[in-house]
């Protein structure tokens, strides 16, 4: 989801009514013994991969593809991109599941992945991932929970990334402020948030998007983490709890009560005025600092605030997610495939090179990391961070109606027309019945 | 939004008797004729009513297009009931129409009126009024949500060189419902003057030239004249403009995607939202009924009211 956003902004006011979603991948393999038992890694097969990129990581893709058969001269992969936006891809695979006509692997987001694996045609890979020679335990805990599914793991990390907090230096140093610290509490963002508005100069101290969408739900996550709670109890909402309405609480006094915050109704606003220095404070994750490199800002990058030294973010991890088709040799194969490409040498050449983080913790010695992290400052501090996102959000059929609700409720606090508890109350209530299937 | 107007034949085609009478021709004409109504009909079954049925076996499922659907039977429409969601949504809809197809009409007939005059350059107003009309609606909201941005748009430079407080318009929960009713206006008022132009041209000369021999000023003739024979148009665009307003989409995906806080929301909206934003394709579908069976009892309502009015729109 992180690339959805950054495309969105990049491509600025235009893009108002176009998706633009390209993401960029990396990817791992895993297998049930059902779908690939007795293959025959020397059989000849075609795998037909939906990558969900578009432009130059489509190109990469391609030509990692053409690499792979080079290696393997009995597996042809057709790479494409399978929709026109990553968006579009689950509408693509649903009408694929009716038509009986759904590719190999797919590129999806890792909300959806609930949402696949109760479809019955994924693969199970979790025998496959627990191979030593698969070194799971390489991508980051959130990333493999997110691939996780009902117990079965569905699909390989194919990007990571996490919420860390982003500032502009000038406007601190205007300010006389000192840098956020990886120890601030979120008493000291909200003082500093504070310190930085100047109405006169259309400043603000930070900024949240209010459009009610997963991008306004998610940044409440590590929040509600952090005091403690959780999201779902079992199948039944928790956020709801004193812990979430902290959490909102916190938030409120910025928005309302200090008016230091950035109210944002597009999702797509804030991180513009975060690049042309009009909001100071901006928490978001590594997929802005292409613009914010673009736009000469002088940047720093600090973990989010913490509650009592708890500094856990969220992280958005996207998914390979590998599909059945009763055809051992192209369950394997396609298993074989994503392992090589989500292997620390390929993913280099992939995520590193389109400018993700790495996916497996074993890449930071890597000859790309040091090139990325050169040209992107921040990204070794995000890098560190994959670290705190210790819990994922849920992969259950209904999060996205548990999500929109949230983000209603959170947008309606924001803007004054709603205490939390009660706001969270009604969410809650919204969502019991899609979460509980 | 393709208009037809079908013209009903005065005279029936008289069938033959021979032809009637020789067996061996009827199932060759009835070949002939399916050869032409065929593929129309092929179209609208596969296209339109096919789905249509479809939608509501999905209308009584719970399924979220992937994992498998499982019948609910009448509970996503006993749900949407008790739904406030979709009652806002529902009011929504009804301050838009009610704000849009009166404002669409009387501005309509005003344009109009004004367009009849014979006056230099008039075919150059004419097309001015009915450009907007042509351009997409999605066009049209992109444009908008430029004029209306509250930090650099050009509406709130006007306000603030009449001297008037700026406006938060499209972000404003208050305003952003009115603002998009402008919009649409905006873009559909070409299409009601087009049909008021068309109707005050139909009007017999021979009437106004005998109500002004009988002392009627401009005002008088107007009202006793001119509107009473706009009358049927009237009703036909009372209909139209209210399934334009009750479908409006576009716009409003282009602008404001049902916020501020949902307040832009629309019933057409919300069924996108439900089935293609979060997935809950039963109770889109269901929904979708719901506003299907509003519609037409609406449009059924108005045509048996004008029927017996004895005007003749449809």
């Amino acid at each position: 989801m992180s690339i959805f956003r950054r495309n969105r902004l990049l491509a600025g006011g235009l893009s108002a009514t176009l998706f633009l979603a390209a993401c960029t991948g990396g990817g791992s393999d895993e297998g049930t013994e059902d779908a690939a038992q007795g293959y025959d890694p020397n059989a000849t097969v075609e795998l037909t991969w939906w990558t969900g990129q578009t432009s130059e990581a489509q190109t990469v893709a391609e030509g990692l593809a053409a690499e792979y058969h080079k290696l393997h001269p009995n597996v042809t992969v057709k790479a494409s991109p399978g929709a026109p936006t990553t968006d579009d891809l689950l509408t693509k695979l649903s009408a694929g599941f009716a038509g009986g006509s759904y590719p190999d692997i797919s590129y999806a987001y890792g909300n959806w992945a609930g949402d696949l694996g109760a479809s019955g045609k994924t693969q199970d890979l979790t025998a496959y991932v627990n191979e030593p020679s698969f070194a799971w335990s390489e991508m980051p805990a959130a990333a493999r929970e997110v691939a996780t599914a009902d117990g079965k793991v569905i699909g390989i990390p194919a990007l990571v990334d996490n919420l860390a907090l982003i500032y502009n230096k000038k406007l601190f140093d205007d300010a006389g402020l000192a840098y956020p610290t990886d120890d601030w509490s979120w008493q000291d963002f909200r003082d500093a948030a504070k310190k930085l508005t100047n109405p006169a100069k259309n400043q603000y101290g930070t900024a949240y998007s209010v459009s009610g969408s997963e991008d306004t739900t998610w940044h409440l996550w590590p929040l509600l983490w952090q005091n403690g709670g959780k999201i779902l109890d079992g199948t039944k909402p928790a956020f709801n709890s004193d812990a979430g309405v902290a959490a909102l609480e916190t938030l409120r006094a910025i928005a309302v009560d200090d008016k230091s915050m950035y109210l944002d109704q597009t999702d797509e606003k804030y991180g513009p005025l975060f690049n042309s220095g009009r909001v100071a404070m901006m928490i978001s994750g590594p997929w802005s600092l292409l613009d914010i490199t673009t736009a000469k800002l002088d940047y720093g990058v600090a973990l989010l605030p913490g509650v009592n030294g708890d500094h856990q973010t969220v992280s958005g991890p996207d998914l390979w997610v590998l599909f059945d088709h009763s055809d051992a040799n192209r369950a394997g194969a396609s298993r074989d495939f994503i392992k090589w490409l989500t292997s620390a040498e390929i993913d280099a050449k992939w995520n590193l090179k389109v400018g993700n983080l790495p996916l497996r913790s074993t890449e930071k010695d890597s000859p790309e990391f040091a090139a990325y992290v050169k040209e992107y400052p921040g990204g070794q501090k995000f890098f560190d961070n994959l670290a705190n996102a210790k819990q994922a959000r849920p992969t259950v059929a209904g999060y996205e109606v548990l999500s929109r609700n949230v983000g209603d409720a959170i947008a309606k606090v924001l803007q004054g027309v709603a205490a939390p508890k009660q706001a969270l109350d009604e969410a809650a209530e919204k969502s019991a019945d899609a979460v509980e299937q | 939004m393709a208009l037809t107007f079908a013209a009903t034949p005065r005279t029936q085609p008289e069938v033959s008797a021979r032809a009637r009478g020789r067996r061996g021709r009827a199932p060759r004409r009835t070949a002939t004729g399916w050869g032409f109504a065929g593929p129309a009909t092929l179209l609208v079954v596969g296209l339109s009513i096919f789905p249509a049925v479809w939608a509501f076996f999905i209308s009584r499922t719970r399924w979220n297009g992937i994992a498998p659907a499982r019948d609910v039977g009448w509970r996503n429409y006993e749900r949407l009931l008790s739904d406030p969601d979709m009652a806002a949504a529902a009011r929504h809809t009804l301050v838009l129409t009610a704000l849009f197809v009166p404002a669409s009409i009387l501005l309509g007939i005003l344009i109009a009126v004004a367009l009849n005059q014979r006056i230099r350059l008039i075919g150059f107003y004419r097309t001015c009024i009915f450009v907007p009309y042509v351009a997409s609606a999605a066009a049209t909201g992109i444009l908008a949500s430029f004029v209306f941005n509250p930090q650099f748009g050009a509406a709130n430079e006007v306000l603030r060189r009449l001297g008037l407080p700026a406006q938060q318009f499209l972000e404003s929960p208050s305003q952003a419902l009115v603002v998009i009713c402008v919009i649409a206006l905006w873009g559909e008022v070409g299409f009601t003057t087009v049909v008021y132009l068309a109707a005050l041209q139909d009007i017999p000369q021979e009437l106004i030239e005998a109500a002004r021999m009988d002392g009627a000023g401009s005002w008088r003739v107007f009202r006793h004249v001119t509107l009473p024979e706009l009358r049927p148009v009237t009703v036909f665009t009372a209909i139209w403009q209210t399934i334009t307003a009750m479908q409006l989409f576009d716009l409003i995906y282009t602008t404001t995607r049902g916020g501020p806080l949902n307040s832009t929301q629309t019933v057409v909206y919300y069924i996108y939202e439900l089935a293609f934003q979060t997935q809950r394709l039963g109770y889109g579908a269901a929904a979708a009924y719901l506003l299907f069976a509003v519609t037409m009892l609406l449009s059924l309502a108005v045509i048996w009211y004008s029927r017996r009015r004895g005007s003749e729109a449809f």
